[in-house]
């Protein structure tokens, strides 16, 4: 699998290089910032794009502009966004135009190369990805008025952030050591209780969650 | 009371009793009382105005072409007179006065013709009422028909040619028509252009002298249409210069002391004014409405509103500045319209009158002042607090988190590799430990960036020693102080030294430096001199001002010498009570 790094600092950039490789991903292109990017990606034409939020020349957003920016000049390329910080809002900016491929993770996570390969190879294959610790602010969030949130169970609970950080049911059942099948019956209980309407599909149910997560 | 004075008055009384005599006593020709009354009245009210303009305006030309008119006045009336010599002399001098009229109305109230155009309306006046009028009577102009009682013969004619007589009349007339439009209209844009204090004083003479150009237009008129009206123009016109003098001592009298406007001011500052009522009274007893006071503040050398709002002094002529004195101490500046400067002497009391309000006024600017550079300065520190904090988020992030993120993915890598290559995995575990050492340096260098311990733990001067010694440049240190001092002081002391050499590091990075701190009268005198360029302006960069914040937000004092080619010393004082 092919795969472009944008990340400004050097140490970072080839640490991730390093755990790519190491993985078994083919590191094509890197890039310093969002021009460099956006150009690595239309040279090398690569399944996902890894990219740091912030770099220059405004070390602000310029990594999330360019997410942005490459979705639209490539509708089937994956980008998975890493961040310093885990911020629900950006999160949500990235994807405010479709969960498909789009992954938000902390920079931390990296460490784990097994959930580095997996966020990779998901938005790849046209998956989402999110932080648990922005599903965490999510779900941990007071709510005005009754919250159906705490209506639910510990176990659905676990499973809620599951879903919201874009596991399929089968990602979720083998987290959690259960079958596929008891999984889909507390996804049913989940919806019932939040009251959103249901869907089976991985992808959808992701935005469905995160925007009764989001709400009021 | 001068010789002169003396001497001028006492012709005068002379000449206008003699005039009257004349008037009186010519049998063929019995001037009526009126004539006489505005003769004597006309003479003796422009000579009397001259002579106390000479007093209090010496120097002012004025007052000598009043008596100068004044006399002109009479000796035109001695035409009434049988004897030839005195008929030729008053008829030749019949208008002679008019010119004396338009000089004093044109020249009011400085004395002096302000440009080119009015020195010619004067000349061509001179030039119609003298010469040419002469020269007419000269050819023959002076008809004894028109004439009735008046001698048969005028000595000064030498010939009698109709011919030269009209274009001579012709002359004078035009040149005295177009004089009297040209004066009228000089006073009408000079009235139309002056400010409301100037509109003041030159009111009266301007009227009164616009009526008396109409005047001379009509009388010019009515000779030329052969006297329709008969003699009414001349009357009129010996009204209307009859009152020229009148108006001139009450607009001398305006433009001079306002007394009472003065009392007036003492009683009125004697309740104590309100905010903007100085002014206002000032307005009002200078008769100046734009006048507006600017505060000096001694300590800033710059002066400021009643509000405490900065304010530029004008250097035009559109506006004047007179200086605020009070025991020998500058307290205030008048901005003023320059019209005032006809008239120190008011100023001046009006300022003596004020001096007390203006300082009370001034010690409240200088609070106002203060109050605004205290709250621009609590912005500044705020806004240097959130600067500052963005600085080290920056630190953090560019520094020990990505060093500490990096440390986090070797050590991913040795994970994966410890069943499979155990080798391979010890090499990522000591890269791992080599970057978390960097990374705890980096937090180091950060956190005593942000409060050095060896401050708390050892004091002030282990401190400056060590920051002495960690600075880049060559530092001279010369501490003496007790032992310890309040934590708030050695703490604000400490930054101090720390930005300033940061400040010369950045600015003059090949100096030398000398520190000396020392304890004085309970102050912490700290003293950072260079050797660099100079130039630093604490205007311009927020560091020094912000040091200055800091340092005047503790009571403290802060002040720079920093000359261009001469090095920068800065001196702050840090109070330690």
């Amino acid at each position: 699998m092919r795969v472009v790094v944008a990340e400004d600092s050097m140490i970072l950039r080839e640490g991730l290089v390093r755990l790519l490789t190491e993985v078994g991903f083919d590191v094509v292109g890197q890039a310093g910032n969002g021009a460099e990017l956006l150009q690595q990606v239309d040279t090398h034409d690569p399944d996902v794009a890894i990219v740091d939020i912030r770099m220059p020349p405004t070390h602000t957003d310029e990594g999330l502009r360019a997410a942005k920016e490459l979705r639209h000049r490539h509708p089937g390329l994956g980008v998975l966004v890493l961040s310093q910080y885990a911020r629900p809002s950006y999160a949500f900016e990235l994807l405010s135009d479709g969960t498909d491929g789009i992954g938000y993770l902390l920079k931390d996570r990296v460490s784990d190369l097994g959930e580095l390969a997996e966020s990779v190879r998901r938005v790849a294959g046209g998956g989402s990805v999110l932080d648990p610790s922005v599903v965490a602010q999510l779900v941990n969030r007071r709510r005005m008025g009754n919250d159906p949130v705490e209506e639910l169970t510990e176990r659905e609970l676990e499973v809620l952030g599951l879903m919201a950080e874009g596991r399929s049911n089968k990602a979720v059942a083998d987290r959690l050591f259960i079958t596929e099948h008891t999984v889909e019956k507390h996804v049913q209980n989940i919806f019932a209780k939040l009251q959103i309407p249901t869907t089976t599909d991985d992808h959808r149910r992701v935005l469905a969650v995160l925007t009764f997560l989001n709400s009021s | 009371m001068g010789r002169r004075t003396i001497i001028v008055a006492a012709a005068s009384l002379t000449m206008g009793v003699g005039v009257a005599w004349v008037m009186f006593a010519n049998e063929v020709r019995t001037a009526s009382v009126l004539d006489v009354v505005l003769v004597l009245v006309v003479g003796w009210s422009f000579i009397g105005a001259g002579l106390l303009a000479w007093q209090l305006k010496p120097g002012n030309n004025i007052g000598t072409a009043m008596v100068v008119t004044g006399f002109l006045r009479f000796a035109a009336a001695l035409d009434q007179s049988q004897n030839l010599l005195l008929f030729a002399g008053g008829h030749a001098l019949e208008v002679a006065y008019l010119a004396g009229v338009i000089y004093v109305v044109l020249a009011f109230p400085h004395g002096r013709l302000e440009n080119t155009f009015h020195r010619w309306l004067f000349g061509l006046a001179i030039f119609a009422v003298g010469p040419l009028d002469i020269a007419r009577l000269v050819f023959g102009g002076h008809d004894p028909e028109d004439c009735v009682g008046c001698p048969p013969t005028l000595v000064i004619e030498v010939t009698n040619a109709p011919g030269i007589v009209r274009v001579l009349e012709l002359a004078l007339f035009g040149l005295g028509a177009v004089v009297a439009v040209s004066a009228f209209a000089v006073l009408l844009r000079r009235w139309r252009r002056a400010s409301p204090r100037l509109r003041f004083a030159i009111a009266p003479v301007l009227w009164v002298g616009a009526a008396s150009f109409v005047a001379v237009f009509l009388m010019v008129a009515n000779h030329f249409l052969e006297e329709p009206t008969g003699d009414a123009p001349h009357v009129l016109l010996d009204v209307v210069v009859a009152s020229v003098a009148f108006a001139f001592l009450v607009g001398l009298g305006r433009t001079r002391l306002a007394r009472s406007a003065v009392a007036d001011l003492v009683i009125e500052l004697g309740n104590t004014p309100g905010p903007g009522e100085l002014r206002a009274a000032l307005a009002r007893a200078l008769r100046d409405p734009s006048v507006a006071i600017a505060y000096w503040l001694p300590d800033d050398q710059r002066y400021v509103d009643a509000d405490g709002r900065p304010v530029v002094l004008p250097d035009n002529d559109e506006r004047s500045v007179t200086i605020v004195q009070r025991e020998d101490h500058t307290i205030a500046a008048l901005v003023h319209d320059p019209a005032l400067r006809e008239d120190e002497q008011l100023v001046e009391s009006v300022c003596a009158a004020a001096g007390l309000a203006m300082e009370n006024e001034r010690l409240q600017a200088e609070l106002r002042a203060r109050l605004q550079e205290l709250s621009a300065s609590r912005t500044r520190i705020v806004e240097a607090t959130q600067a500052e904090r963005r600085r080290i988020e920056r630190d953090l992030h560019d520094g020990s988190q990505q060093r500490l993120v990096s440390v986090a993915m070797t050590l991913g890598l040795a994970d994966s590799k410890i069943a499979s290559d155990p080798d391979r995995a010890q090499t990522f575990l000591r890269e791992a430990r080599t970057d978390l050492s960097e990374a705890l340096e980096d937090l180091r260098e950060l956190s005593s960036g942000i409060y050095p311990g060896i401050l708390t733990e050892r004091g002030l001067v282990p401190a400056l020693d060590e920051l002495a010694a960690r600075c880049h440049l060559p530092v001279e240190l010369d501490v003496s102080l007790p032992e310890r001092l309040p934590d708030g002081v050695e703490t604000a002391a400490y930054f101090v030294v720390s930005e300033l050499l940061t400040n010369v590091a950045k600015h003059a990075p090949a100096s030398n430096v000398r520190v000396r701190v020392e304890l004085v009268d309970e102050r912490v005198v700290i003293q950072v001199r260079d050797d660099g360029p100079g130039g630093a302006d604490p205007s311009r960069g927020s560091g020094l001002r912000g040091l200055r914040d800091r340092i005047e937000a503790l009571g403290g004092r802060f002040t720079l010498e920093s000359a261009p080619g001469s090095g920068t010393v800065v001196e702050a004082e840090i109070p330690c009570g």
